[in-house]
């Protein structure tokens, strides 16, 4: 079983203690990208697995229905994959928001 | 959404803590080190095992390259946004490290020698990389240097660290503290590189070794000394004459890199003058303070 997303092959990410930022660099030279908040509950669930259902976790995280965010955390994860910061991993079907 | 680039605006640079951007910059050396073929040991720093000093705290990044690799990595270094802001030669009495800058990362200092291992600089990354591990660092695994291999090195550094409290507090965690079973690890990897002048600074035996050339290096790292004594052990220390004589020709000249970052900007050459006649100077004052505060003694 795995994530939707992992990490880019040259992105480096560091978790602060309490979950709540996430700061990914772009190595070798930067930038380095913070996401704080929503932001990094994203980042998290869709890193983890399992893919099926990863948008449906970040809602019930910050208590919305999925069809109110599910618009937004594709553009932000399409943001990030535009970076090279996130890959979309293995059955694509399984990665997008709402599967 | 709250996403930022954490780049030039100062506010949001502060909003990542220091030593995020340290492991970040431990990441990015082992990234290019990985591309080009080179071999670095991480030190020291994010790169210490945690349980030999919990919670030691630290500002810069360290890495210790295989010697014949150093050239290569500060080329490749240089196209990756990393600035040299000192160079090896006005690191410090050891000449052992160079300093880079990089807007995002931070400060890194980037050894081709550990002080007060041997036999070579060579032969001493040989050793510590025979045994490496690695560790996470900035999300990318990086080669750090066996455990008890990590103890010796830090009470290589404490040693140099004279009245330092950070030192202090290194040496009573790593070594005061330590069972004979852990202390004869750590002896061994002092064997293994060569390490006893360095390291009889921590046993209390420097005294022993008046006659090694790196003897003055070590006394006057540990207990203090002014900028002369200083290069008078540099020069002493210095293998062959002709090595001495580039060390004694350097304590005259100013160190164009060091004081572009004391000054915050590009040095004139009337400052240049100015602290070409200022340095010799200060060293005598010292010299002559020193000397006063010994008769009055």
């Amino acid at each position: 079983m795995s994530a939707a997303y992992r990490p880019g092959p040259d992105a480096g990410v560091t978790v602060s203690d309490d979950g709540m930022s996430v700061y990914v660099a772009r190595l070798p030279g930067g930038p380095l990208v913070v996401l704080d908040g929503a932001a990094a509950l994203i980042w998290a669930e869709a890193t983890t697995a399992p893919a099926t259902g990863w948008v449906a976790r970040v809602a019930e995280l910050v208590g919305q229905p999925e069809e109110a965010i599910a618009a937004d955390v594709t553009a932000f994860v399409a943001d990030l994959s535009a970076r090279e910061l996130l890959v979309p991993l293995g059955a694509d079907s399984d990665a997008r928001p709402g599967a | 959404m709250a996403t930022h680039e954490a780049t030039a605006p100062p506010e949001v640079g502060a909003t990542v803590p220091l030593e995020v951007r340290i492991g970040f910059a431990h990441a990015c050396l082992q990234w290019v080190a990985d591309r080009c073929g080179a071999d670095l040991l991480h030190v020291k720093g994010a790169a210490l095992d945690p349980t030999l000093v919990p919670g030691r705290g630290f500002s810069d990044a360290d890495v210790l390259a295989r010697p014949e690799h150093v050239r290569m990595l500060l080329d490749e270094l240089r196209h990756h946004g990393w600035e040299l802001i000192n160079s090896f030669a006005y690191g410090s009495s050891f000449e052992h490290s160079a300093t880079l800058r990089h807007s995002d990362f931070g400060l890194l200092d980037l050894h081709r020698i550990y002080p007060g291992t041997g036999p070579t600089p060579e032969l001493a990354f040989d050793t510590l990389w025979s045994e490496h591990t690695t560790t996470v660092l900035g999300g990318v695994e990086c080669a750090v240097p066996a455990r008890d291999a990590q103890a010796a090195l830090l009470l290589l550094h404490a040693a140099r660290g004279g009245s330092d409290p950070k030192a202090a507090h290194d040496v009573e965690w790593v070594w005061t503290s330590a069972d004979e079973t852990r202390r004869a690890r750590i002896l061994e990897w002092v064997d293994r590189l060569d390490a006893g002048l360095g390291f009889s600074v921590i046993t209390g035996t420097l005294d022993d070794h008046r006659d090694d050339p790196a003897y003055d290096l070590w006394r006057v790292a540990s207990r203090g000394g002014t900028r002369m004594e200083e290069w008078r052990a540099r020069v002493r220390a210095a293998r062959g004459l002709r090595a001495k004589l580039t060390v004694a020709s350097r304590s005259v000249l100013v160190n164009v890199e060091h004081l572009t970052i004391v000054r915050g900007r590009p040095v004139s050459r009337a400052e240049i003058v100015a602290e070409f006649f200022g340095r010799p100077a200060r060293g005598l004052r010292e010299q002559v303070s020193r000397r006063a505060r010994g008769r009055r003694r």
